[in-house]
């Protein structure tokens, strides 16, 4: 009746896919959703075509000096934006998720390090984004956008450092989540101040300059940065500043954020509330 | 195989921001469990009864790393739940009483598949796992149907199911059997007993409402009443605080008030009432344990010139001992 005996094993990437498989099928089991959300990249691509449309090409677009449009801007950053928000906003709605099923402590109760199940809450989401990421670049080429001066190891180097970098601040909202029970104002917080100050719809060196000071700070800068080089050629080494900054922002949040969500999981266990919502 | 040494648990009275800034950090506490102490040996089946509240989740939770305690030591197969939780965990099934704890969307198979690689599962073994487990509570049926679509009974075996996917040493089982059919109750209890406990010597603690769930299944009991444990031992033990009383059924072919009056006023009767049986009349008398006073209660009957046909000890009832030992005045 008993199987074999079963050990404790490492955790790994089976679990990282056990996790992945979970919300794909989740994910699909909605169709009519997951299918819109591609008819809606293809709307997103016409709006920045069409308000980009209205702009002057002009220097501030482009990288290096060079002549580029407001759709193209607006391409990469929206495109960027879509990460941050899931970077953001996906360990605290599944923490939420968790909380609100009642899955939560069983997760808990499993042989599974706790960075391994926040992390890999966001792993579907991050994959997802990245195809539609590729599907949104599809549409707007054509539109119009050229990427044949792509360097594409530049452009993937900085997108998963980007992802890295900015992970810690979601981590950190599911440790808010794990406490406050509520999702949302943090999440927007974050995300205000970053999109503002972080160059998403106007390149940062158009704000004033104590402004700027912000905008230098947030390690989406850096990415957009990096991303926007790529798209024009640069090399990591020409990009090296922004490189050294998000590899340093991702060493000092990452550890952080998973040492700030353990303490909120022991918290809730303190206060025997980890399954309230 | 589980020892809890000396545990206390509180919660706060007030949370977020009120117990942040009005109590800066420090909110007042209140304590569930109390100077709580067990030994579970292996391949025992252990019960925690207790009335709504009074701390079987809690200590449950405390048990399978749900919670920390405020301070007394817990340990599973010896490693202890505060610093050693994940050998802790892996020692350790929990079907919880929250049978929304799975994912609707999912089927139940999907739903396996993904807390069976939780527990380390993999591959083949965890698919030939799932089918004996499924089977094992009776839904291999349903098991690739959607699990939103399952009914409340068949939930709560899923949970089961679930714990037992990793086939751990030690299983806790709150309310496995709560809103499940009589049917399938039974089928569980019989698979808990005679399966896991009896066939592969697990150990299984059950929290459970049901007293004769607990008095028929388990090896021994812990009442639990307002977070402490208020008797502890096998269930037919248990009476042990109603021994200072004593309960007999005296049968007789008459009796009136006088002599019920007579019977009342003998010293060391705590209670007497009557009721017509089959036979006459049924005097039924609680007595203290002096031991004279049946025997002046018999006199008294014979006295009165009434025909004592019959006198039999009535043990307590598992809910005699239960209210007796869950009362406010219990000890």
């Amino acid at each position: 009746m008993i199987a074999d005996r079963v050990g404790p094993q490492p955790d790994g990437i089976t679990k990282v896919v056990a996790f992945f498989m979970r919300d794909w099928r989740m994910s699909t089991s909605y169709s009519t959703a997951f299918w819109l959300s591609w008819v809606a990249v293809l709307v997103d691509v016409a709006v920045a075509y069409f308000i980009g449309s209205l702009v002057k090409p002009s220097a501030n677009f482009g990288y290096g000096g060079h002549i580029g449009t407001y759709f193209s801007y607006l391409v990469i950053n929206t495109t960027f934006l879509r990460f941050q928000s899931i970077a953001v906003q996906t360990f605290s709605l599944a923490i939420r998720d968790g909380q609100t099923m009642g899955t939560l402590e069983v997760l808990l109760s499993t042989p599974t390090n706790l960075a391994l199940i926040v992390l890999s809450s966001g792993a579907y989401a991050f994959v997802y984004q990245l195809l539609q990421t590729c599907a949104y670049v599809g549409f707007a080429m054509l539109f119009g956008l050229s990427v044949s001066g792509t360097n594409v190891i530049t452009l993937l180097v900085f997108l998963f450092l980007a992802i890295l970098a900015i992970s810690p601040i979601g981590v950190m909202a599911a440790a808010a989540t794990m406490v406050f029970k509520k999702t949302g104002p943090i999440e927007f917080l974050l995300t205000s101040v970053t999109t503002l100050f972080g160059g998403i719809y106007l390149p940062i060196r158009l704000l004033p300059a104590p402004l700027q000071v912000i905008g230098t700070l947030l390690p989406i800068t850096h990415a957009l940065n990096g991303i926007r080089a790529a798209l024009g050629g640069a090399t990591l080494v020409e990009m090296r500043v922004d490189l050294a900054w998000l590899l340093g922002m991702t060493a000092l949040l990452l550890p952080a954020s998973l040492f700030i969500f353990a303490y909120a999981v022991k918290r809730a266990k303190i206060d025997g509330t980890l399954g309230q919502y | 195989m589980l020892e809890v040494a000396s545990v206390y648990k509180s919660f706060p009275t007030v949370y977020g921001a009120e117990a942040l800034f009005r109590y800066r950090g420090r909110p007042p506490r209140r304590t569930v469990l109390s100077d709580i102490n067990l030994h579970v040996s292996k391949g025992e089946l252990f019960g925690l009864l207790g009335p709504n509240g009074a701390g079987k989740t809690t200590l449950l939770k405390l048990l399978a790393t749900l919670s920390v305690p405020d301070s007394g030591r817990i340990e599973i197969s010896g490693y202890d739940v505060v610093r050693q939780p994940r050998m802790a965990k892996s020692k350790i099934g929990l079907a919880t009483s929250e049978e929304r704890s799975f994912y609707f969307r999912l089927t139940g198979r999907e739903n396996l598949r993904f807390f069976g690689a939780l527990a380390g599962l993999t591959g083949r073994r965890l698919a030939t796992r799932i089918d004996e487990v499924v089977e094992l509570v009776d839904l291999g049926y349903a098991v690739d149907q959607r699990f939103g679509g399952y009914s409340s009974g068949m939930r709560q075996r899923m949970t089961v199911a679930r714990a037992l996917l990793a086939d751990p040493d030690v299983l806790f089982l709150d309310e496995p059997t709560r809103a499940v059919d009589p049917v399938h109750a039974e089928e569980l209890r019989r698979l808990i007993r005679k399966e896991l406990v009896d066939k592969h010597g697990k150990t299984v603690v059950l929290a459970t409402n049901l007293l004769e769930e607990a008095w028929s299944m388990c090896d021994r009991l812990a009442i639990v009443n307002h977070g402490r444990i208020v008797a502890i031992g096998p269930p037919q033990s248990l009476d042990v605080n109603l021994r200072s009383s004593s309960r007999y059924r005296l049968i007789v072919d008459h009796l009136d008030e006088a002599l019920l009056r007579r019977a009342r006023a003998i010293e060391g009767v705590i209670d007497a009432s009557a009721e017509a049986c089959e036979e006459g009349m049924a005097l039924t008398v609680e007595l203290g344990t002096d031991g004279r006073s049946l025997t002046d209660l018999m006199h008294a009957v014979a006295s009165n010139g009434t025909l004592l046909r019959d006198v039999t000890s009535i043990q307590p009832l598992p809910v005699d001992v239960f209210r007796a030992l869950t009362t406010p005045e219990a000890p």
